[in-house]
């Protein structure tokens, strides 16, 4: 009796499945052979002439293996950009807002400061920018993980690591600039420096809190990867 | 118009025609589809299971394991609701192409 799990596992050796994979298709290509060998004998073959049919019938092992490697692997749910840019992008973008938002609710709320006229109301916009602008670096950091994880190359992991501030540059360098120009009404009060300021406050420091996190976490998770390679 | 990917039709749609009957597994359907056309339609293992693979992936087939008599486990493939959507096209192709075909023979032999 022959042992056709056996002769098709030495046959598909290198066959390039993870093991659960690989062990369904040699008891389905196993029971194949057995039943056309059994069928062959039942027919009136040899022995010999049986099993050197049914292995015939299997045709080229090689082109067999290919075929059943790129038959069985897996298409990606999602396309590669999603995985790679826009799911980290929207994460970091999220994570960003909640905590902008956690951190005015649960923060320091507005006050009345004395002032020379009186009595001013005064709005803690230090104590919520700064506790945000430091959360950044680790949201940055889990944006550029996710997006190297999924494979993304450099552009698409800062892409997505400076992603929360895209609609403030948006507002800041088109919108408001747009607005100078064509609505006066908006541009009234906006001066230079001020202009500058809200830049800075919200494009350049968080774009720069957000790589902070973003190009250490490109690196080592980089590096981390090519070890997994070396180490097989 | 003739598909490009007739050809590679041909085995999906003789899979799909004889899965229609019922559900069977891989080397019944392969031994059927010899038998049904008489000798003249054979698959090798390097030609089904890839193939059925890939119509399960397509989500035509579907495929389960159960325990035959002996006790070996066998997968057996069933038809899928998108799988009898897809022969009516495949179908129709085919049909087209043999029409094209018999037309053109008549005309080369007059």
């Amino acid at each position: 009796m022959h042992d056709w799990a056996q002769i098709v596992r030495d046959r598909l050796a290198t066959l390039a499945l993870d093991d659960e994979d690989a062990a369904q298709v040699f008891d389905e290509l196993t029971g194949h052979l057995e039943q056309d060998y059994r069928s062959l004998l039942s027919e009136g073959c040899s022995e010999e002439e049986a099993v050197r049919r049914a292995l015939a019938g299997a045709g080229d092992w090689q082109v067999l293996q290919r075929k059943i490697e790129s038959s069985r692997k897996k298409e990606p749910s999602m396309p590669k950009r999603v995985m790679q840019f826009w799911i980290p992008a929207f994460v970091t973008l999220l994570l960003s807002m909640a905590c902008l938002a956690l951190i005015q609710i649960f923060g320091p709320s507005p006050w009345f400061a004395p002032a020379i006229n009186g009595w001013r109301f005064v709005a803690p916009v230090g104590l919520v920018y700064i506790p945000w602008v430091f959360t950044l670096p680790f949201i940055g950091a889990l944006g550029a993980y996710l997006s190297n994880r999924a494979g993304g190359r450099a552009r698409a992991v800062f892409s997505a690591t400076i992603f929360p501030i895209l609609p403030y540059t948006v507002f800041f360098i088109i919108g408001l600039a747009i607005a100078m120009v064509l609505d006066d009404h908006v541009a009234r009060n906006l001066t230079i420096p001020m202009f500058f300021v809200g830049l800075c406050a919200w494009v350049i420091f968080p774009g720069a809190a957000l790589l902070a996190g973003g190009v250490p976490a490109h690196y080592f998770s980089g590096r981390l990867d090519t070890r997994q390679i070396y180490n097989g | 118009m003739i598909g490009t990917g007739i050809k590679k039709g041909t085995a999906e749609l003789a899979i799909l025609s004889v899965l229609q009957d019922g559900p069977l597994h891989g080397y019944e359907l392969s031994r059927r589809i010899e038998a049904q056309t008489k000798g003249l339609l054979s698959f090798s293992l390097a030609a089904l299971y890839p193939m059925l693979y890939r119509m399960e992936q397509r989500r035509w087939i579907r495929g389960a394991w159960e325990t035959a008599c002996s006790g070996r486990r066998r997968r057996c493939y069933r038809l899928t609701r998108q799988g009898k959507k897809k022969l009516q096209p495949l179908r129709a192709e085919w049909s087209e192409l043999f029409t094209a075909l018999r037309r053109l023979t008549k005309v080369s032999n007059a």
